[in-house]
């Protein structure tokens, strides 16, 4: 019992330490946000803290954390600004990195706010290492195409008033091949893990259709554009659709009456 | 001067109006196909008697590498055609994507499940959508569509179409492969008892099939969560959820609200067995989860008694709150499960292994699954329900998907560069 009980407050212990490392180090980052070199060291070395409590927990553990609750937010809280900053190496998106940072500190404050969560199991499908990527790719794609639509809303307002211009539809589509990007990876990695855990890739759980028909509509639109890069209203029109489609999947399939036979509705889960 | 630069631009694309059916076709001729096929397949689906016949191995290869035969050399013979590049060109795909779109959206719609009734639905084909005549025509104009604008992109082979070749060809070979395999697809149930050895697996009507493979149980672990509060109506039964959290995990000595109670865990057994007035901490077969709680109203009066969730051979016991509601022990939820198995394979061989959720493992071309138990039994079942499965196509759909993958990662390196304007 005593040792456990020491285990416990050493882990809990570095645990802030490594929250109020990683939080000061990208306020430092945000500060710096026009010094390119020092924001992005800064980034990384918060990005090293987290990895090394990973890694901490792994070893005193003796098995990889992926079976609670809190793990899991954890390893979100790692890939986020990972991801967040490759996409910043390769786009220059400033708001996506201090998005995905400002997000994996609000998984670390939940861990912190909520200890208990590292003692909450995961109902068994869930406990795979699937389900980390899976999320955090689907994170990224969701943030990628509301932006789009974003700038679909404001293209649509300029080319009312004729005063459309071509950088914005350009911006639009960029953002759409990112977000569609990671939304195929998304869906690609869910069917592994479906292989993996229910014995199909592919079973059209409502939740898989929706995911689905969110595909389908960016995949029009891509098509559309590139055929007709001079046309923009209809594009801008899909854009707009494809997004109300992407909300359906994303809150309203647990209301539909296909749901009650998802495999994606957790309500009952612990 | 931006106006008048955006002007002229909007008019140079400003598409002429033709009649519809005169070459080249375009949008209009696309989506009307499209229509045209839907309406088709609806046709088929209504007038023609449903079948649940798949196509299985041979005549699913056979088919297919006719298909794929057959759309290469039209690829060749018809490359300078109309009709060729009507049948890869984008209008075409876009109007057969929405077409598709709309079936599946039906689909996300109404629930997928066989019915008894015969409304409108069954007749259509829209409650078993992925079997449906509309479903699959569309599947394989798609098919053809995509298969020809894979083969243009590849012959002559441009190294910077790389991406597109990847993600446009993994496409078209999931599909095939995924469409193709799911005649051959066997997905199997085995109920193994402990101790025993099985060698019977049945389908989801009851049918019984001889496996190739035998399993011995020896022994079936479960873990489990402790059961939850929960205030139930008394005359309904039914969850009573005003407010959030509706269940709330029990521990010992834990103090809590549910709704408009103050709940105060005094004793907590994860088995037990009633004696006399009160619980006692057991581990006979069939021991249930037992808990003594107190419990304070709105009305600040003081309710005191055991709860239990029972278990198969014990009775399940509330709390009255009042004559509307009562408290009760939800049936604890499994944390993980797993079986230790051994399998036979027909030459001889001998092999051990742990099955648990996530962790299949594969055995003579056979993955088997730890898929559930006896839920009757709870941590006291001596059944172990696994799920055994046969996809021989499956390496050619993963070929596809990492395909795919690359190709989706090419595409955020790549982003809108990629398009020439």
């Amino acid at each position: 019992m005593q040792v456990t009980l020491t285990h416990h407050t050493m882990i809990w212990s570095n645990f802030i330490l490594v929250l109020l490392s990683s939080s000061l180090l990208w306020l430092l980052a945000f500060l710096f946000y026009k010094k390119e070199f020092l924001k992005r060291l800064f980034i990384l070395i918060g990005i090293v803290c987290i990895g090394s409590f990973i890694a901490f927990l792994w070893v005193k553990l003796e098995r990889p954390p992926l079976r609670t609750l809190g793990e899991t937010r954890l390893w979100y809280a790692f890939f986020l600004p990972v991801i967040g900053l490759i996409t910043y190496w390769r786009w220059r998106f400033n708001w996506m990195i201090f998005y995905s940072l400002g997000l994996s500190l609000l998984f670390l404050g939940i861990n912190y706010m909520h200890p208990e969560n590292f003692s909450k199991t995961l109902m068994p499908a869930l406990q795979s290492p699937w389900f980390v990527p899976h999320v955090v790719v689907y994170i990224f794609a969701y943030a990628f195409l509301a932006a789009s639509s974003l700038v679909a809303v404001r293209g649509l307002y300029q080319h009312h008033y004729k005063t459309l211009d071509r950088k914005v539809m350009l911006m639009a589509d960029n953002l759409v091949y990112l977000g569609f990007a990671f939304l195929s990876l998304g869906l690609l990695f869910g069917a592994l893990w479906a292989k993996e855990a229910w014995g199909h890739y592919w079973t059209w759980d409502p939740k898989e259709t929706w995911a689905f028909i969110t595909w389908l509509g960016y995949l029009i639109y891509i098509h559309r554009r590139h055929h007709m890069p001079g046309k923009f209203q209809s594009s801008l029109w899909i854009l707009a659709l494809a997004f109300v489609i992407l909300l359906v999947c994303w809150f309203g399939v647990n209301y539909l009456p296909s749901a009650q036979f998802s495999v994606h509705t957790y309500s009952q889960a612990p | 001067m931006k106006k008048n630069l955006t002007k002229p631009y909007y008019k140079r694309y400003m598409s002429i109006k033709k009649p519809i059916w005169q070459q080249p076709w375009g949008y209009a001729e696309s989506f009307t196909i499209s229509f045209g096929i839907l309406c088709v397949g609806f046709v088929l689906e209504f007038v023609l008697p449903k079948t649940q016949s798949t196509l299985a191995f041979p005549i699913n290869l056979i088919l297919g590498a006719s298909l794929f035969i057959l759309l290469v050399l039209s690829h060749f013979l018809l490359r300078k055609t109309k009709i060729h590049a009507f049948l890869s060109g984008i209008p075409l795909t876009i109007a057969l994507v929405a077409a598709l779109s709309v079936l599946v959206i039906l689909m996300g719609i109404l629930p997928q499940v066989p019915s008894s009734q015969n409304g409108l639905i069954q007749q259509l084909g829209l409650n078993q959508m992925t079997g449906s005549y509309p479903f699959l025509m569309i599947n394989l104009l798609l098919l053809i569509v995509l298969g020809f604008v894979s083969l243009r992109k590849t012959f002559p082979f441009k190294l910077k179409n790389w991406g597109f070749v990847c993600s446009h060809w993994g496409l078209w070979i999931v599909i095939f492969a995924a469409g193709l395999g799911s005649g051959d697809l066997l997905r199997l149930k085995m109920d193994v008892y402990e101790n025993k050895v099985e060698l019977r697996s049945y389908d989801d009507n009851k049918k019984y099939y001889e496996m190739p493979l035998a399993i011995k149980l020896k022994d079936f672990l479960i873990d489990e969560f402790n059961p939850k509060l929960a205030v139930v109506e008394n005359e309904t039964g039914s969850l009573y959820e005003a407010q959030k959290p509706s269940m709330i995990m029990i521990e010992k000595d834990l103090h809590c609200n549910l709704q408009s109670w103050k709940i105060h865990v005094e004793e907590f057994y994860m088995t037990s067995g009633r004696a006399g007035d009160r619980y006692y901490q057991l581990a006979d077969f069939g021991a249930a989860p037992a808990a003594k709680v107190q419990v304070i109203s709105p009305q600040t009066d003081t309710l005191q008694g055991w709860i239990s969730c029972g278990s198969f051979n014990r009775p399940h016991e509330s709390l009255k709150l009042n004559d509307k509601f009562s408290l009760v022990m939800t049936v604890p939820e499994p944390k993980r499960f797993s079986s230790e198995v051994t399998f036979f394979t027909p030459d001889g061989n001998k092999q051990d292994a742990i099955l648990e959720v996530n962790k299949p493992v594969t055995v003579n071309g056979w993955k088997v699954y730890q898929l559930s138990y006896d839920d009757k039994m709870g941590r006291y079942s001596d059944k172990s329900i696994l799920e055994v499965v046969r996809d021989p196509w499956q390496p050619y759909v993963y070929l596809g998907i990492f395909m795919m993958m690359i190709g989706a990662i090419y595409m955020f390196w790549k982003g809108r560069e990629s398009i020439s304007d």
